[in-house]
């Protein structure tokens, strides 16, 4: 099992072209942990704003009456992927994993293979 | 206070930026109350308060070698209230619901209470001006 830490060092140098990752509180907003980012991608702004998106996406799927879970969230921008991965299990729910990535040098498909399998590992 | 209207401008925009944020005061750390909005009935109550917990938070934060005061937030069962600074002189008081995204609310918060400190510090100038 791998703590907050180990689990952001470890998304931060296993997936090819990451720019930033952090871990978040979306009943809070916080970010519980960041990993890279700098100056160009303020995580803790992330970790607020992407809150947003991922409340936003709950709510529509209880007026849509989906009675579903979100596994991911995946955001194109034309640089970029942004892959937000919500957890589950045992104290990780209310959680996301938010993946900043540089769309030249990722492997999208490896990249949520590798997520998952950092995501099954984390304990909080 | 020729400024009471922009500062209530920046309040009422903040408060239209962070979802589930009910109410905002600017006073001056003395307790006055600057600015509000919406026009709460208690925001000379919510300002004198505001004053007396920054006494305490400042007190804490010295002894403690923390620094110059930045933010005072409490977390009550039914939301958040928090006092940001804004400038040396002049804090902001925020009101927030229990579902409020606090990562939001602090980005938010300080850039107002930056945004208040220039519009009071602009006024300070002028006053000495005249």
């Amino acid at each position: 099992m791998a703590n907050t830490e180990t689990a952001l060092k470890d998304a931060m140098t296993s997936i090819e072209g990451v720019i930033g990752v952090a871990l978040v509180d979306y009943t809070s907003g916080m970010a519980l942990g960041t990993l890279g980012g700098g100056k160009e991608l303020d995580l803790n702004v992330a970790a607020a704003g992407n809150t947003d998106v991922v409340r936003a996406k709950v709510r529509t799927m209880e007026l849509l009456g989906l009675k579903d879970e979100i596994e991911d969230i995946l955001i194109t921008l034309g640089t970029q992927y942004h892959l937000i991965r919500l957890l589950r299990g045992r104290g990780k729910n209310g959680l996301f994993l938010y993946l900043a990535l540089d769309k030249s040098r990722a492997n999208l498909a490896m990249a949520r293979h590798q997520l998952r399998a950092i995501e099954a590992d984390l304990e909080v | 206070m020729a400024h009471e209207a922009e500062v209530r401008e920046v309040l009422a925009r903040l408060r239209t930026r962070t979802a589930d944020l009910t109410a905002a005061v600017a006073a001056s750390v003395d307790g006055l109350v600057l600015a509000a909005d919406p026009p709460v009935a208690d925001a000379e109550g919510i300002a004198a308060l505001t004053a007396a917990a920054l006494g305490v938070g400042l007190r804490l934060a010295d002894t403690t070698d923390r620094g110059a005061f930045r933010e005072l937030l409490v977390h009550g069962e039914n939301g958040y209230v928090a006092t940001y600074a804004a400038g040396p002189a002049c804090v902001l008081t925020v009101l927030a619901g229990p579902r409020v995204n606090v990562g939001r609310l602090h980005m938010e918060a300080r850039r107002a209470g930056a945004r208040v400190a220039e519009l009071l510090d602009g006024e300070a100038v002028r006053l000495e001006d005249s």
